[in-house]
């Protein structure tokens, strides 16, 4: 019957369809339904809080360019650590990563090391591949998520970066605290040694030429030089009074005699305050200079001192943290593979392939010889 | 007595060979008839848009554009502005495509989809031998580097080829039946142009805009074109799971929509 062989085949058995539809669609039905292991994640939300930061408000925010530099350098190094390889060599330190994603009874295609023999290079793709991290920019939270093939294992695989990341940042806040307090504690410790030197160069300054203050001592000095003066005044008045009405009183050689003891006793006084070598006025000068100094040293302590303070208020409000707002979720239902979905996927997608090739074939046809 | 029907999913012999003859004489015609013999001929096809990129180059330099990374202006004009040539001269082409050649439909062998994919193909050779002689050029007087992975920059490039394609196609077919989209395609060509990653790296942009930006497809290739050039140096943004069902859908929109043409299409 040369009509039935003519008769065009149903299309759904050209082998066009077949090969575009119907076989990858029934590779995925076979893999997704009873191939594919399931696959649990372990969701966990931190924020990396660095309270030196001022919080912005929605305005601020806005014109700093909503976010551009919203993420603070401490959650910037969690995202670029959790990437890390030495995240993956840090959390698989006791081989917990890699019993989870290497065990036999996951399947083939899912398992690490299944097709392709295992390395290092290959793991850390693999680890890539089954951890997210999802920095949310307005909120700034940080979205942990960790499949793996059982439940136990992936939250423990979270639990286990997320406990990474919190050394991380205690590592990099306790750095940057001991380096600003190394400073301005070296600085105290330098001027409180100035302090004590100069308080010590005084002191011996003093013991040794047994003044206590050239200053004090010199007013008090002259104080008696002038009391002296007063007498040596006095007693002159009497003697001339006496000498111009009672010339031959007795008295006369006895006030003589004591107008020079005075005048001599206030020649030698006021050499001792000013002029001779160890007068007081030139220890007065050696004086000052110990003096300026030891009150310098002294500001500069106190200075110190405030520094210091600041810096140790400044050191605790720069302390940053890991804040968990979730901890790591234990999963009950493996939510991966989209089974369903994965085949609807391969179905449409194939018929739309289809259909392109099917079109572009017919215009192919559309040619003929001769 | 009926001719043979042969069914419809075997290909008569020499079909291919039939499609081949065509897209080359298609291609000889289209360029001979574009440039001509004179000046430097066909030459045109690629040193028209090695100029225009040359241009643009000069242009960011001189004004120092800004970008959103450190990499060299260069590099970055040259990937960004091939990218737009690349998708963008392909539906310029192909609109109004048909009338021109309408009294070509005569002859038996040569079908409306062979009008559009000689110029499709057209284009693409003239967009990706300025790129690659650009690039060889620059590489050569040391002012870029040379690609860190060659096949990516050629996925790439397919894919915004294909993305291209898919567009001239669909929009030349459209626009034998409405001349609206001629009037249309000009100024939403402008429009795409710089949302389409030429100008700017989607890591640069704020993450609340990166969502947006990247239901353009063509930023996804631009994209994989750029890390395929800098590597490492930049975080490209791109999900081929959102590119490639979307040509495939425009595709067959595009083929659909020219079957249609074709039968209702009157050769002069």
């Amino acid at each position: 019957m040369p009509f039935r062989l003519n008769q065009p085949r149903p299309f759904f058995l050209a082998p066009l369809f077949l090969a575009a539809v119907v076989v990858p669609t029934m590779l995925a039905f076979v893999y997704f339904a009873f191939l594919a292991s399931d696959i649990y994640v372990s969701e966990a939300r931190f924020v990396v809080r660095s309270p030196a930061k001022v919080a912005a408000t929605s305005l601020g925010q806005m014109l700093s360019g909503s976010g551009l530099g919203g993420a603070s350098e401490e959650s910037n190094a969690v995202v670029e650590y959790l990437e890390s390889r030495s995240a993956l060599d840090d959390a698989n330190r006791d081989g917990l990563l890699s019993q989870a994603y290497t065990a036999g009874d996951i399947f083939l295609l899912d398992r690490f090391g299944g097709l392709l023999p295992p390395n290092q290079e290959r793991f850390f793709d693999y680890y890539l591949d089954k951890v997210e991290l999802e920095p949310d920019p307005t909120t700034q939270v940080l979205h942990l998520r960790v499949s793996a093939f059982g439940p136990q294992d992936s939250q423990r695989i979270a639990e286990r970066l997320l406990e990474r990341s919190e050394d991380l940042v205690n590592r990099l806040s306790g750095r940057a605290r001991a380096d600003a307090l190394q400073v301005a504690e070296s600085d105290a410790r330098e001027a409180q040694e100035r302090a004590r030197a100069a308080a010590v160069e005084l002191a011996n300054y003093r013991s040794r030429t047994g003044i206590i203050d050239p200053e004090k001592e010199a007013i008090a000095r002259l104080e008696s030089i002038a009391r002296l003066e007063d007498e040596m005044i006095s007693a002159r008045s009497q003697l001339d009074q006496l000498r111009q009405f009672t010339p031959q009183a007795p008295q006369i050689p006895y006030l003589q005699s004591q107008v020079e003891t005075l005048n001599r006793e206030i020649e030698r006084r006021r050499s001792g305050v000013a002029g001779r070598r160890g007068s007081l006025s030139s220890a007065g000068a050696r004086y000052q200079v110990l003096q300026l100094d030891s009150e310098l040293a002294a500001k500069q302590l106190a200075a110190a001192m405030v520094s210091l303070r600041d810096a140790q208020a400044e050191a605790r409000g720069k302390r940053a943290y890991v804040e968990r707002i979730a901890p790591p979720s234990l999963p009950d239902y493996p939510i991966r593979p989209r089974r369903i979905g994965g085949v609807l996927a391969v179905f449409v997608l194939g018929l739309l392939a289809w259909g392109i090739l099917t079109v572009l074939l017919a215009g192919v046809r559309e040619h003929r010889e001769g | 007595m009926a001719p043979p029907v042969s069914p419809p999913s075997s290909i008569p012999p020499g079909s291919w060979r039939v499609q081949g003859r065509v897209l080359k004489a298609l291609l000889l015609r289209e360029m001979l008839t574009r440039y001509g013999r004179h000046n430097i001929g066909f030459l045109w096809l690629f040193v028209e848009p090695m100029l225009f990129t040359l241009g643009v180059a000069a242009l960011w330099t001189a004004a120092e554009a800004y970008h959103g990374s450190d990499l060299p202006i260069v590099a970055f004009a040259l990937t960004g502005y091939s990218s737009v040539l690349l998708w963008r001269n392909m539906p310029g082409r192909c609109i109004g495509a048909l009338w021109s050649n309408l009294s070509l439909l005569y002859h038996r062998n040569i079908r409306v989809l062979d009008i559009y994919v000689a110029r499709v193909l057209l284009e693409f050779g003239g967009a990706t031998i300025s790129f690659a002689g650009l690039s060889l050029l620059f590489i050569a007087i040391g002012s870029i580097d040379p690609p860190r992975n060659i096949l990516e920059v050629v996925g790439g490039w397919l894919l915004i080829a294909w993305i291209g394609a898919a567009v001239a196609i669909f929009l030349g077919a459209l626009s034998h039946e409405s001349e609206l989209v001629d009037k249309l395609w000009h100024p939403a060509s402008y429009l795409i142009f710089p949302l389409s990653g030429a100008a700017f790296l989607v890591d640069a942009l704020p993450p609340v805009a990166r969502e947006y930006v990247l239901y353009i497809p063509m930023v996804h290739g631009t994209e994989i074109v750029r890390e395929g050039f800098f590597g490492t140096r930049i975080t490209a943004h791109y999900d081929l799971g959102y590119v490639v069902p979307f040509c495939l859908v425009l595709t067959l929109l595009a083929l659909m929509t020219t079957r249609r043409v074709a039968r209702r299409v009157v050769p002069e």
